[in-house]
């Protein structure tokens, strides 16, 4: 008996042990600890503060000895755990957090699970690489209710969730809503007739109908929108001046490789080192335009070296915030205060930026030079010339010259002025008796300087010497009146680094003139083949092409080995503070870095493009899903990191992210086919009470997306609508009409001057964008400046807005135009004027309660509209025509203002 | 048990019918009509806290009036900025030690470690190009540059020793109004709409008005909303063309028709709701309300023609120019109608001596007879009608000016001329809160440095917003994950100023 009690005991003691342990499920890390130290504890125990000497975000330093003299956390034992003491503190000053409201005992007991079970560090899930998904099984209920729109492997993960939360995916939308979502979303245009037509009559399915949008030209134009929001793709230079800056081949290029289905890899390559490819084309040194669009400050008493790292800073941030959707600035100044990622990271990877030609000048060197036709050809001769009388390398070196004219030393290095001046800030001018120091220069030996400079003087004598007024003539010659000029002078041969003594004297101008004004010192050695008759001939050809001044672009140039700047991790983020030297190399918690990449920007770029970077896809993934659905599956663009809001779709987001890196080979277009040929979001967009009561911001998918369009798309449609929209493509930023008075930029003659013909027309995209003042109607519609990398743009509702749809001019115009299609299609009839027109340009049927509120207004404005007012309205028309136009105009500017219109439905 | 089924049904159906969105504002929408929509909505929206929706008032009106968290000294904020820095050894910081050694070498004890935009080697002092005397029971130190200013020192707390770290007018002047150098961050006006929105839903919530010419150096970005959603931005308000962009309705259009054509987009808009339930629609519906009435209300504030003779006299306006004067007496009408940020910017401080236009004793001192009278007036104005109490007037620049002759590049200039200086120059404030007739923080004899009291960007910055109530440590934004505040990380009241 005993012995069967015994027994019976012990089998209840493991039934109960089993019970108990079964209940203790185990705690994860990533998903249910870090978010509550996050929430509570790291503002005063992360990166930035580290109260007591104890910090949370690094493994090592939560486990570490803290100021008390042990360890906060003592794996396996809570009790023991001074965290968990703190926590449950009783006296104030002593609880933590301190001065805060106490965590929930449900927090605490997770916190305790965890140090019990044994305190495991995790990593977070964006930093794991990304993993081939499970898809779950159909949902059959749901696979009937949806039927015959076809269930996805997408839709299977969304479906999942849906299920679980006790929701139902929404119905198809509306045949023709539909049609004019996939539009908007793919091309932000409304669709052609002929699509309209076929589609309304089954003559296309789905797919086709998907790849025929992918396919138009106007594809690339409105996702290159999206892309020039995060490369800050501006046409002026911002800061103060705010001078134009010819960037527009960059626009172009965007919107040709979106065009062109460049994979995201490449695209994301050619952008961050095109310049470092081999042989890299123009294209490829245009792409690099993307980390030139950083702003260039010309104000008078600026530094240059200030703004150059100012550049750099901004490359280095908004390289981390475009493809890893982390915010690096945070690390400028101290350790990150939540993600794993050090202060000395920050520089590490600036290290990989801070080596390019770049350093703030008013030119904004360096460019490449887009020679004419012509020019391209004497380009050819002068290169065949040169591959015959010399090396492969020196070729390149003369070549490169003429393209992008580097390695140079700007006039701003100058230093210990003695007469003379940095005009501006910008150029060295020499007053006569004046000298200045160039130092630290090498020459390579080159027998010849290219000196640029202008002068309004003759008769200045130059001289060179080396390393001060007392050092051998380098070189000596006469500077002449002239414009801006680029001229070879004989130089002495030197090999070493040497400081240049430069003087000048010119008895016959006064004091405290400059002599010239040189903006850039570099050598050449003198062209080879000079035995050769076609010396001369070359000679000639090549200076004429130094001169020239074609269509230029900034792009980015590496320095050559003896310009090589070194990195220091700036103290307290101070440039001016250096503390330790540090080597380019990115951060350790993320993915590894292979040997075989070179320490600049192209390993840099391989890096981030690598498949087992954790961030990459995902961040892209996020950032088209937040362009079709209005937020992203991680809504927190800029950051996915630990602090960002915990996905309720991260399967969905890695499922993506996967199948772009490996399904879909980096190709975007494939990646929009993929989520638009889903249910998902092919879901009508109607709000039940249900979903507003249980999910008002629509995160569990259970209906389509439906917010108002974007800036351009706003003023696109309503001038496609009205058949004003130009399809011309490409080239120089243009100026539509815009009203008097909005540019009064300090200390720049530059004005705007209104677009001629088809160019008043054009899409938003190839609006000039002047960062200290932008079109104003897009500044309204929440359009950036892009001053900086502008990830997501937050859509607002404002009266502002309301007075551009109603009064912009050219909306009243395209009303006009409306208004005029309307009156010829059946005057005698305005109700089913307004009706057709109506589904012209929203490709639905006007409600009756609807169209009685139009068709009232018409009446209204028939008697109200001053039509003799309105410059729109021909003169030559009868007054009743004009009358009943004028009504009609009135009519299309109601409908261009509508919600539907200004929606996606 | 079926009845105990239908009985629980219909339980959860009355919860859900309370606590859904839209049968409560289809509730509020079916009640309204027309253009009465506006304060039915909010009359609607006010009892949805208690039903627990999160549907708040500013989901449908972003700039709906909120209460700071504690109680304010005053409702609203004139601010005065000097675009170009204004020279504070002309105005307010009287230093005889500089008239002595006029014209003599900087001690290049001065200089060490410094640098300067455009002052290179050795500079010459420069003593003061004005005269001053004491003023007013405070005897505050003003310069005969300002006759009108002086007569009113003891309404106003002198700042003599604030300093900045930017010594370039774009960054300086993004320091002073967005409290970082950089573009990105919102203005010091556009938290103060975001954190209190607007008393009169007919204008805009924070204004912006210039003069001068130019628009400040730092473009639109010193009123920007940075992170901030684009509806806290400041709208420029012009004295010219529209006065706020797009406002004049298009040719034909006239007053009665535009309320027309508002209502059938209204109308539409509600069968739309009806349809769809999205919210965003109501939001929008009282979006063109407001432009409705904003198009009326705002030609009406911007028309100063109909102000009585001796304001206009008071003031110095000059009617249908570009004139700071006319800012001014804009200003007190915008307070007067509830607006809470007025920004005025006034461009063409920039005294470096390279030019007639920048000399002190010529191009600055007319700069100051244009200032003079105005900002004096706009004091006596707002006093006179009991409203300086409730307002807070900031007054200053975006750094100050050299105790040394510019020597640009160093060349000998042509007129009398200050670089830019960051170490110490004048602001002062008036109104609500502020102690009168105070002055706070002193320079060395030269003008150099602050030896006392000094105050930083931030400082000004924590010192506004306690005046509206706001504790500048707490009021933030989340922003790229983490809480975005004005003042950093940095920032002290100067309760030495506050009354």
């Amino acid at each position: 008996m005993k012995n069967i009690l015994f027994t019976l005991s012990s089998i209840l003691l493991i039934i109960l042990i089993i019970f108990f342990s079964r209940n203790e499920e185990p705690v994860d890390f990533s998903a249910d600890v870090k978010p509550i130290l996050n929430k509570h504890c790291i503002s005063c125990h992360g990166g930035v503060k580290k109260n007591g000497g104890f910090s949370l975000l690094f493994e090592q330093e939560a486990f570490a000895v803290n100021d008390s003299g042990f360890p906060a956390i003592v794996p396996g034992n809570p009790h023991q755990s001074e965290m968990i003491k703190r926590l449950m503190e009783s006296d104030p000053e002593l609880r933590m957090p301190y001065n805060k409201a106490p965590l929930s005992a449900d927090e605490i007991e997770v916190l305790k699970k965890w140090i019990k079970q044994g305190a495991k560090w995790g990593k977070h899930w964006a930093y794991v690489p990304v993993q081939k998904s499970d898809i779950p099984k159909a949902i059959k209920k749901f696979e009937q209710q949806i039927s015959p729109s076809p269930v996805s492997n997408l839709d299977k993960i969304v479906f999942k969730k849906l299920k679980a939360q006790g929701f139902q995916p929404a119905p198809q939308a509306e045949k023709m809503q539909l049609l004019r979502r996939l539009a908007l979303d793919i091309t932000g245009l409304p669709p052609s007739q002929e699509l309209v037509e076929k589609w309304r009559n089954d003559q296309i399915p789905y797919e086709a109908l998907v790849d025929e949008l992918l396919s138009l030209p106007a594809y690339g134009e409105k996702w290159a929108s999206w892309w020039l929001d995060l490369a800050r793709y501006a046409d002026s230079k911002g800061y103060e001046r705010d001078q134009s800056r010819t960037i527009w081949p960059y626009r172009d290029w965007v919107i040709r490789a979106f065009n062109h289905d460049m994979p995201f890899d490449q695209f994301t390559i050619e952008q961050l080192a095109g310049d470092l490819l081999p042989e890299p084309s123009k294209e490829q040194l245009i792409a690099t335009a993307f980390h030139r669009n950083t702003m260039n400050n010309d104000e008078g008493g600026t530094e240059d070296e200030e703004f150059r790292v100012a550049a750099v800073l901004d490359r280095v941030n908004t390289t981390y915030e475009v493809w890893q959707s982390t915010t690096m600035a945070c690390v400028q100044c101290h350790s990150h205060p939540y993600d794993p990622f050090y202060h000395e990271d920050y520089f590490r990877s600036m290290a990989f930026f801070n080596n390019s030609r770049d350093e703030d000048t008013t030119d904004e060197e360096p460019k490449i030079r887009l020679y004419e036709v012509d020019d391209q050809e004497k380009l050819k001769e002068i290169q065949s010339w040169l591959s015959q009388f010399t090396s492969t390398e020196m070729t390149k070196s003369y070549m490169d010259f003429l393209i992008f004219q580097e390695p140079k030393y700007h006039a701003h290095l100058a230093t210990d002025f003695v007469n003379g001046e940095l005009i501006d800030t910008k150029w060295l001018g020499l007053w006569p008796k004046g000298s200045a120091f160039l130092k630290n220069v090498y020459t390579g030996g080159a027998d010849r300087l290219l000196l640029n400079y202008w002068s309004n003087h003759d008769g200045t004598k130059m001289t060179i010497r080396n390393g001060g007024p007392e050092g051998e003539i380098l070189s000596q010659f006469n500077i002449d009146q002239t414009g801006a000029t680029t001229r070879s002078i004989l130089f002495k041969q030197v090999y070493e680094k040497i400081d240049l003594f430069i003087s000048a004297e010119n008895p016959r101008i006064g004091a405290q003139q400059a002599t010239a004004a040189i903006s850039w010192f570099a050598f050449l050695p003198k062209l080879p083949g000079d035995d050769s008759h076609k010396h001369q001939h070359i000679n000639d050809y090549y200076s004429q092409m130094l001169n020239k001044r074609p269509l230029t672009v900034p792009i980015m140039i590496e320095n050559p080995s003896f310009m090589q700047r070194k990195t220091h991790v700036f103290e307290r983020g101070n440039w001016m503070l250096h503390g330790e030297e540090v080597q380019a190399i990115t951060p350790e918690s993320l993915n590894p870095w292979k040997k075989e990449w070179t320490q600049d920007r192209m390993g840099f770029a391989l890096w981030l493009t690598d498949e087992s970077n954790p961030l990459t896809a995902r961040t892209t993934v996020n950032r088209v899903w937040d362009q079709l659905f209005g937020q992203g599956l991680v809504s927190t663009l800029e950051d996915m990191g630990t602090q960002s809001d915990p996905p309720v779709h991260r399967e969905l987001l890695d499922f993506l992210a996967w199948e772009l890196m490996y399904t879909h080979q980096w190709s975007i277009k494939q990646l929009i086919k993929e989520i638009v040929l889903s249910h998902t979001y092919r879901q009508g967009s109607g709000i039940s009470p249900q979903q507003l009561a249980e999910d008002p911001e629509n995160r569990w998918l259970a209906r389509g997306p439906r917010f108002r369009l974007g800036a351009e798309t706003v003023r696109d449609q309503a001038l496609a609508s009205a058949g004003l929209l130009s399809d011309k493509m490409y080239g120089k930023s243009v100026m539509p009409p815009q009203p008097d008075g909005i540019w009064e930029t300090v200390y720049s003659g530059e004005y705007w001057k209104e677009s001629e013909g088809e160019d008043k027309y054009r899409r938003g995209i190839y609006t000039y964008l002047k960062r200290t003042s932008p079109y104003p109607s897009f500044i309204s519609f929440d359009a950036g400046s892009r001053e900086v990398c502008q990830g997501k743009r937050i859509v607002t509702n404002t009266p502002l807005q309301a007075l551009v749809t109603l009064n912009d001019p050219v909306f009243f115009e395209a009303a006009a135009d409306l208004g005029k299609r309307m009156l010829d299609l059946n005057a005698m009839d305005p109700g089913k004027a307004i009706a057709d027109v109506y589904e012209q340009i929203l490709y639905q049927k006007l409600s009756e309660g609807k169209q009685k509120f139009l068709v009232q207004l018409y009446q209204e404005a028939l008697e109200e509209f001053e039509f003799e007012k309105s410059p729109l309205l021909p003169a030559d028309l009868t007054d009743s025509q004009r009358k009943s136009w004028g009504a009609f105009t009135v009519v299309g500017n109601a409908m261009l203002n509508l919600d539907e219109f200004l929606t996606k439905p | 048990m079926k009845g105990l089924d239908k009985l629980l049904g219909e339980l959860e159906l009355q919860r859900l019918q309370k606590q859904t969105r839209r049968h409560f504002l289809m509730d509020c929408v079916s009640k309204m009509g027309g253009l009465a929509l506006f304060p039915l909505l909010n009359a609607c929206q006010s009892g949805s806290g208690e039903l627990g929706l999160n549907l708040s008032e500013r989901d449908l009106n972003p700039l709906a009036s909120l209460s700071p968290p504690s109680i304010p000294k005053v409702k609203s904020v004139i601010y005065l900025h000097m675009a170009g820095a204004p020279s504070q050894l002309e105005l307010f910081d009287y230093k005889p030690e500089l008239v002595k050694y006029n014209n003599q070498p900087c001690p290049e004890s001065m200089l060490e470690g410094r640098k300067f935009a455009f002052i290179r080697g050795v500079p010459n002092l420069l003593g003061p190009v004005a005269n001053f005397q004491q003023h007013g029971q405070s005897g505050a130190w003003v310069s005969d540059f300002l006759p009108h200013f002086s007569k009113i020192v003891d309404e106003v707390a002198f700042l003599k020793a604030v300093h900045t770290d930017q010594f370039n007018h774009g960054p300086a002047q993004l320091f002073m109004q967005t409290g970082s150098p950089r573009l990105g961050r919102p203005s010091l006006g556009s938290w103060v709409t975001y954190g209190l929105g607007t008393e009169n839903q007919n204008l805009p919530g924070f204004v912006v008005l210039t003069s001068g010419g130019k628009t400040p150096d730092a473009g639109k970005s010193v009123w920007g909303s940075g992170f901030l959603p684009s509806v806290y931005q400041g709208v420029q308000c012009r004295s010219k063309g529209d006065p706020v962009l797009y406002l004049n309705d298009p040719e034909g259009i006239n007053r009665s028709l535009k309320g027309k054509i508002v209502d059938a987009i209204n109308s539409v808009n509600k069968e739309e709701f009806a349809a769809v339930g999205d919210p965003e629609i109501l939001a929008r519906i009282n979006q063109y309300e407001m432009a409705f009435r904003m198009q009326l209300d705002v030609p009406e504030i911007m028309n100063i023609n109909d102000e009585p003779d001796h304001i206009h006299e008071l003031y110095g306006t000059q009617p249908g120019e570009e004139a700071f004067a006319n800012n001014c007496l804009l200003a007190r009408k915008l307070v007067e109608k509830g607006v809470r940020f007025i920004q005025l910017y006034d461009w063409g401080w920039d005294s470096h001596g390279t030019e007639k236009d920048t000399a002190l004793d010529l191009g600055f001192r007319n700069k100051c007879r244009e200032i003079d009278r105005p900002m004096s007036a706009l004091i006596l104005d707002l006093k006179q009608r009991g409203l300086l109490e409730d307002t807070l007037v900031v007054w200053g620049g975006e750094f100050g000016r050299t105790p040394m002759q510019e020597n640009r590049e160093g060349k000998t200039m042509g007129f009398k001329g200050r670089d830019h200086h960051v170490d110490a120059f004048t602001m002062w404030m008036a109104g609500g809160g502020i102690k009168k007739g105070a002055t706070f923080g002193q320079t060395d004899d030269l003008g150099f440095s602050g030896i006392q009291g000094r105050v930083s960007v931030h400082d000004i910055h924590a010192t506004i917003l306690h005046l509206l109530g706001f504790d500048h440590e707490r009021f933030t934004y989340e922003f790229q994950g983490r809480p975005f505040r004005l003042t950093d990380v940095e920032g002290e009241i100067i309760k030495e100023i506050l009354a």
